[in-house]
């Protein structure tokens, strides 16, 4: 046989003795080079799992950074738009960063291990990105992402697994901090941190504890509705807790061929993340300042709630039913809100100062034939979910 | 508290001096860092043999230079005895190349035309700065519209001319012109020296019209050698522009320039001292001067990208010899030994020069252009001896097996070089001093020890010199220009990268 149809093309994480196990659909996802379950029985009761019970999604894949040296903090500051100068050890942030014309990169979490030391974590490749920045820094910058096997662990009863697990003392952690712990003889670092919008936390240990971890958790979990969630699922909810995914909402630099497809921090919803009072420089700085002082932002992206329940997939977004002012990035029947809801980047002043008359246009499949829809819609916050609990200290235990 | 100025200038190269002369004839008040203990940078006797003249347009901005220039011909030397030597005017050049090359002489003077039209029309363009395009500035277009429009008024068969030869090699188009391979091997010379090319590499003709442009647009005219050589063309800028009341501080090397809010706000000396100044002048290559004087920290990623690979690895070493006396040369006059005298038999010699230089090895037939300026000069002897100057195309920035290693290697084969053209010349020698690209870097603190801070190739001339995103003499910061031969239009001991830096600052301050 051709040796080629032998070998994976595909890398296995940690986890895939147990959750190709757990996949009774035997439906896979392609993630970075790695292969992960895209459902494991039905989409709904992992979406259920993450909104009632705890969800447990395989999330390897993603490409982790390590950052080390003197000037490793004074780097990440340089390297993302947000002032992080006062960053603590054992807090998480979520960045952004742009290429010299203020567009984005990408966007990540940065994890402050210590003051010399801190772990990137993105959805594009960045090796080159981030070598070819740290010119003249003097730091290492390695990419660990087969060495840290990682898991989301999400949902209302989160806290309560992860104790049981053996996370003692978990429900203090606040968000977008971090905790060192030994449980069952291993090293795992806790994060309160997420992509679901509820509360939730992620695991993240050496691979040879994968299994172990797996196998505790789903233990511990067993009377708290715990269930394996695959990237279907997940799409699901990073829509209703209004978070971005590169290369469905944006393009990264590292991506787009046309100059015209990328996009600047404001144009994404961002904006929060730019600290153009930042002492010291940052890449992009000087585009993003001259962006702002001339007003030259060109889109916005805007949340969206359409009327009906036809989920809006890639629809053509209207002014006055004429006009063509932009287009879904994603949508969603939310079953938690019963809302039809939308991620959408409009060409402002539409979704700017233009919130008026604004209508989808949807096509809706119907047995081989698409039914047109014009469908109003509201402009609305882009968070569309955002339960008390996922910031509650302490953490509400069951 | 240190004193303020209005303008600090990072190194005293002549650049750093004419732009510090005209800044200061407009009453700024100018400070000069110059590392080393004396200012010139790489204008220094030790390196350079020959200046072109400071071309009117720059004269007419700076004061009075008190130095007498004689004219120089170049002599390529034949090892038959058949030396070939130009001078630059027509008449006598007719006549020489009759003798030797009768069959090319018509072709040589209409390739000379054709060539002095081209640098003429490029060189209009070196006295301004470039246009910044991306900034989408009227006048940059206009001016970019111009250089097109003087291109295109040359005429239809000029321009279709221009066009075939702009990324021409040197070798094709000799070939194609001459018989005689000593007035190709001189030509190829002149074309490919300080370069990173070979007669053969594709835009080997730009280099050779930047060349012309700095010397009257003319082959071999307009190369001249000053009364005390380069050091009193300096010591006679250094003059003027300290009656005109700039500081120059020596022996003060620039650590860093100090930024805040993105603006300059002056230096800081290797001594920790602060010197404060809203706007600083760097005429240090690109790379110190991003790098190290600026800082990584305040540039975009793509930025210290283009600045990393700007190609500034120079590939010409220089051999000073002290001589008891004068040495004796097949078929040369002694007096002729102040001309310029070039070891470039022919295409195929500087091209396997090349070959061994691209694969960081030393030649043992290597190519020299040299003279003993003291012949003309008392003023240049050494304790009663004569020096010669010899400058080795090819010898790397890199050599494999490195420098301190293969420095004696080189001089031997220079000197066995010298011995086949002039019997006997190694009993003549008393001294030696030898410089490689590395040395430069070191000693005069210009990163690869290019002679022109950067290649003067397409990709690094007008408005991309020294790199995309940085030309009209600014830099990312404000407040912090550059003025080095790095800048637009580049090296070449011509002056005019400071006198167009200067109005530039000129227009900001």
């Amino acid at each position: 046989m051709n040796k080629d149809l032998t070998q994976a093309a595909l890398k296995f994480s940690p986890f895939h003795n147990r959750t190709s196990r757990a996949c009774r659909t035997n439906s896979w996802y392609r993630w970075s080079g790695y292969t992960v379950v895209a459902e494991y029985s039905t989409t709904e009761l992992e979406y259920t799992a993450t909104r009632n019970g705890t969800s447990v999604m395989d999330l390897t894949p993603m490409y982790k950074y390590e950052i080390k040296g003197e000037r490793a903090k004074e780097f990440i500051n340089y390297f993302v738009t947000r002032d992080l100068s006062n960053m603590d050890n054992n807090t998480v942030a979520y960045v952004i960063w742009c290429n010299e014309e203020g567009k984005v990169v990408d966007d990540g979490t940065v994890f402050c291990l210590n003051q010399n030391e801190f772990k990137l974590c993105c959805a594009v490749k960045m090796q080159t990105w981030l070598k070819d920045s740290a010119e003249g820094f003097d730091i290492e910058i390695s990419d660990v992402t087969d060495d840290i096997a990682a898991l989301s662990v999400q949902g209302p009863t989160s806290c309560s697994v992860l104790k049981n697990y053996g996370a003692t003392d978990l429900e203090l952690l606040k968000p977008f901090e971090s905790k060192d712990f030994i449980i069952d003889g291993y090293k795992v670092l806790i994060s309160r941190t997420g992509f679901t919008g509820d509360l939730g936390y992620e695991l993240w240990t050496n691979p040879e504890n994968a299994e172990n971890m797996w196998d505790s958790l789903m233990e511990s979990g067993k009377h708290l509705k715990i269930r394996p969630m695959g990237m279907h699922a997940l799409e699901m909810v990073r829509i209703e807790a209004g978070f971005i995914q590169t290369s469905t909402d944006f393009v990264s630099t590292e991506h787009a061929l046309r100059p015209v497809r990328m996009r600047s921090p404001y144009e994404i919803g961002m904006g929060w993340l730019v600290h153009l009072n930042k002492e010291s420089y940052f890449i992009g700085k000087r585009a993003l300042k001259e962006e702002k002082e001339n007003g030259t932002t060109e889109r916005i992206l805007v949340g969206l709630d359409i009327e009906g329940d036809k989920p809006a997939h890639g629809a053509v977004i209207y002014n006055k039913k004429k006009e063509d002012v932009g287009i879904v990035t994603a949508a969603l029947w939310s079953p938690t809100l019963k809302r039809n809801i939308a991620i959408a980047s409009l060409m402002r002043p539409y979704g700017s100062k233009i919130k008026e008359d604004i209508f989808v246009e949807i096509y809706h499949p119907e047995e081989l034939e698409y039914k047109k829809i014009w469908a109003t819609c509201k402009i609305v916050k882009r968070q569309f979910y955002n339960p008390e609990r996922r910031n509650l200290v302490p953490a509400e235990l069951y | 508290m240190t004193k303020n100025y209005d303008v600090i200038i990072i190194g005293g190269g002549h650049n750093a001096l004419v732009c510090a002369n005209i800044l200061a004839k407009k009453n700024k008040k100018v400070l000069i860092c110059e590392a080393r203990d004396t200012c010139g940078g790489l204008a220094t006797n030790d390196l350079s043999n020959f200046t072109p003249d400071f071309c009117s347009k720059v004269k007419s901005e700076i004061d009075n230079i008190a130095i007498n220039h004689s004219s120089v011909s170049s002599i390529a030397l034949s090892e038959t005895g058949h030396h070939l030597k130009l001078t630059g005017k027509e008449a006598e050049d007719r006549k020489t190349l009759e003798q030797l090359a009768p069959e090319d002489v018509e072709r040589y003077f209409k390739l000379q035309k054709k060539l002095s039209l081209f640098s003429k029309t490029l060189g209009s363009f070196m006295h301004s700065s470039p246009p910044r395009l991306l900034h989408k500035n009227f006048s940059d277009y206009f001016k970019l519209f111009k250089l097109g429009l003087n291109v295109r008024l040359m005429g239809r068969n000029n321009f279709n001319e221009f066009a075939r030869m702009i990324g021409l090699n040197i070798a094709d188009e000799l070939e194609d012109n001459f018989k005689n391979t000593l007035l190709q091997g001189l030509i190829s010379h002149d074309a490919v020296t300080g370069s990173n090319l070979g007669p053969r590499s594709p835009g080997s003709l730009i280099n050779l019209l930047f060349r012309m442009a700095n010397h009257n647009n003319s082959l071999f005219g307009g190369i001249q050698q000053a009364k005390g050589g380069v050091n009193a063309v300096i010591k006679s800028l250094e003059d003027n522009v300290i009656k005109r009341g700039v500081e120059i501080k020596t022996s003060s090397f620039v650590k860093r320039c100090i930024i805040e809010n993105d603006h300059v706000k002056g230096i800081e000396l290797d001594d920790g001292t602060v010197i404060h100044a809203d706007t600083v002048i760097s005429s240090a290559d690109p790379k110190s001067t991003y790098f190290c004087l600026l800082g990584a920290e305040h540039l975009d990623t793509d930025f210290k990208r283009r600045v990393k690979h700007h190609r500034s690895k120079g590939r010409v070493s220089k051999l000073q010899l002290t001589l008891n006396k004068v040495p004796e040369f097949k078929n040369l006059e002694s007096t002729e030994l102040s001309q310029r005298l070039v070891i470039s038999p022919s295409i195929d010699y500087i091209e396997e020069n090349f070959n061994y230089s691209k694969f960081e090895n030393l030649s043992p037939e290597p190519i020299l252009e040299f003279s003993i300026p003291s012949l003309e000069d008392d003023s240049l002897c050494q304790d009663g001896q004569h020096i010669m100057n010899i400058q080795i195309q090819y010898a790397p920035f890199n050599v494999k097996g490195g420098w301190e290693n293969k420095k004696t290697e080189c001089i031997d084969n220079v000197l066995a070089i010298l011995e086949k053209y002039a019997p006997g010349i190694k009993s003549c020698i008393t001294g030696q001093d030898f410089i490689s690209p590395n040395d430069i870097e070191k000693n005069f603190n210009v990163t690869g020890g290019h002679w022109h801070h950067g290649e003067i190739q397409i990709d690094q001339l007008f408005m991309l010199r020294p790199i995309p995103g940085a030309a009209q003499y600014k830099t990312p910061v404000n407040g912090l220009y550059m003025c080095g031969a790095g800048t637009h239009p580049g090296g070449g001991m011509t002056g005019i990268p400071g006198k167009n830096a200067a109005h530039e600052v000129l227009k900001n301050i």
